[in-house]
């Protein structure tokens, strides 16, 4: 597929940094995996916890396949089927310029479909994460910048139907022996915050087979390191003056660039998040 | 060229009892190998796991496959597999009393 038919419904600003549609790949999207040393089960039991996404045609037991928007395939994340697991999705990269940086996305939720009932709680949350450091030179205090946000769409068993937003960190562990491996869980589903009138109501749709696809959009500022906006479908949330996560600039991190998707399921069942595209820009 | 894709279903996670790996999606594909690796521990001799296929990720039937796992620590077994359709999973049972970190991987070719 050519970029500009993969773009879509997207609107991104001038400088494309990737457009994928998933249907030739999984384009750099991998598995979110927690930091170890000398024995991969010394890792962060929530990141023990996650499996890596996949490429999915949206089959459903029902209604048969489906497909993605723009072809047969999206990626999904996938959680195992307990309260509170989590699916994390990654594409890691760096910057080349600072200013403003748009991520753009058609996305869709649902849990699985292994009971005959709505499942409308069955998904937690869903969003976007930023995960960025200051360039080489850049600031002259420079920080890795980790701006959230999430859909909380459901918490033990009630709906929610809530933006939220979460500034501050989970405390980091040190990992093995040699003083050079740390490791924090910062998606730990405490200390989220409210988008100021971030309540919104998006089309679930009747039974737990049935998909609607959506548009989220969020606009970052590399230069300040501060939200600039952002969209869900129709609505313009006010993300000014919401304050992104912040850590001192780590040793190994200058340019970072890693933009992350991720799920959380709230019921005895596994949580889905497909992503039909997504597209990185800058100006 | 033919796409490919390895995905790490399990990554150091502990097997004890029944086992299951979580359902992955392999519509794309044509061909998968299930590699296991077991980190440590022993396991006795011929003890399998079965490959096991779906309509929907939800409903599940065995393919035929077995894999015999490994019985050393460090050492790894593992089946081919094709003409699955939509879906794959690995299920097996161990010994009472048996409980080992794995790694499970899964190759899949286009």
């Amino acid at each position: 597929m050519h970029t500009a038919e993969a773009l879509g419904p997207l609107d991104p600003l001038q400088r494309l940094l990737y457009c994928d549609d998933f249907n030739t790949g999984v384009n750099g999207w991998g598995s979110l995996i927690g930091n170890y040393e000398d024995r991969v089960d010394a890792m962060l039991p929530e990141y023990m916890d996650m499996r890596p996404p996949m490429l999915s045609n949206l089959s459903m037991w029902d209604a048969g396949t489906s497909g993605a928007i723009g072809g047969s395939y999206g990626l999904k994340l996938a959680t195992r089927p307990k309260p509170g697991r989590f699916c994390v999705a990654i594409k890691r990269s760096t910057f080349r310029s600072w200013g403003p940086l748009r991520v753009e996305a058609i996305y869709t939720f649902k849990p699985e479909a292994a009971a005959l009932e709505l499942g409308e709680t069955g998904v937690r949350a869903f969003g976007v994460l930023l995960d960025l450091q200051h360039a080489d030179g850049q600031a002259a205090e420079p920080l890795r910048v980790m701006p959230h946000v999430r859909y909380l769409n459901a918490l033990d068993g009630e709906r929610v139907e809530r933006w939220q937003y979460k500034s501050e960190r989970e405390p980091f562990v040190d990992i093995g022996t040699r003083n050079k491996t740390w490791s924090h869980f910062h998606l730990k589903s405490t200390n989220w915050v409210d988008i100021p009138r971030g309540d919104q109501r998006l089309c679930y749709n009747e039974i737990a087979t049935k998909h609607n696809w959506y548009y989220m959009r969020l606009d970052f500022d590399l230069a300040t390191m501060n939200f600039l906006g952002f969209r869900s479908n129709e609505r313009d949330l006010d993300v000014t003056g919401i304050e992104p996560m912040q850590i001192p600039a780590m040793p190994n991190l200058w340019s970072m660039l890693n933009v992350a998707f991720f799920v959380e399921s709230d019921a005895d069942t596994r949580a889905f998040f497909y992503l039909d595209r997504v597209a990185v820009s800058t100006t | 060229m033919k796409q490919s894709h390895t995905a790490a279903i399990e990554l150091g996670t502990t097997w004890e009892g029944a086992f299951e790996t979580e359902p992955y999606e392999t519509a794309w594909a044509s061909e998968a190998i299930f590699f296991v690796r077991l980190l440590d521990g022993e396991l006795a001799p011929s003890t399998t796991a079965r490959v096991q296929i779906a309509p929907d990720g939800i409903h599940w039937a065995n393919e035929g496959t077995e894999i015999t796992l490994p019985t050393g620590s460090d050492t790894t077994t593992f089946a081919r597999v094709s003409h699955f359709g939509g879906w794959l999973r690995l299920v097996g049972e161990l010994p009472s009393g048996v409980s080992l970190p794995v790694i499970v991987h899964l190759v899949l070719k286009e």
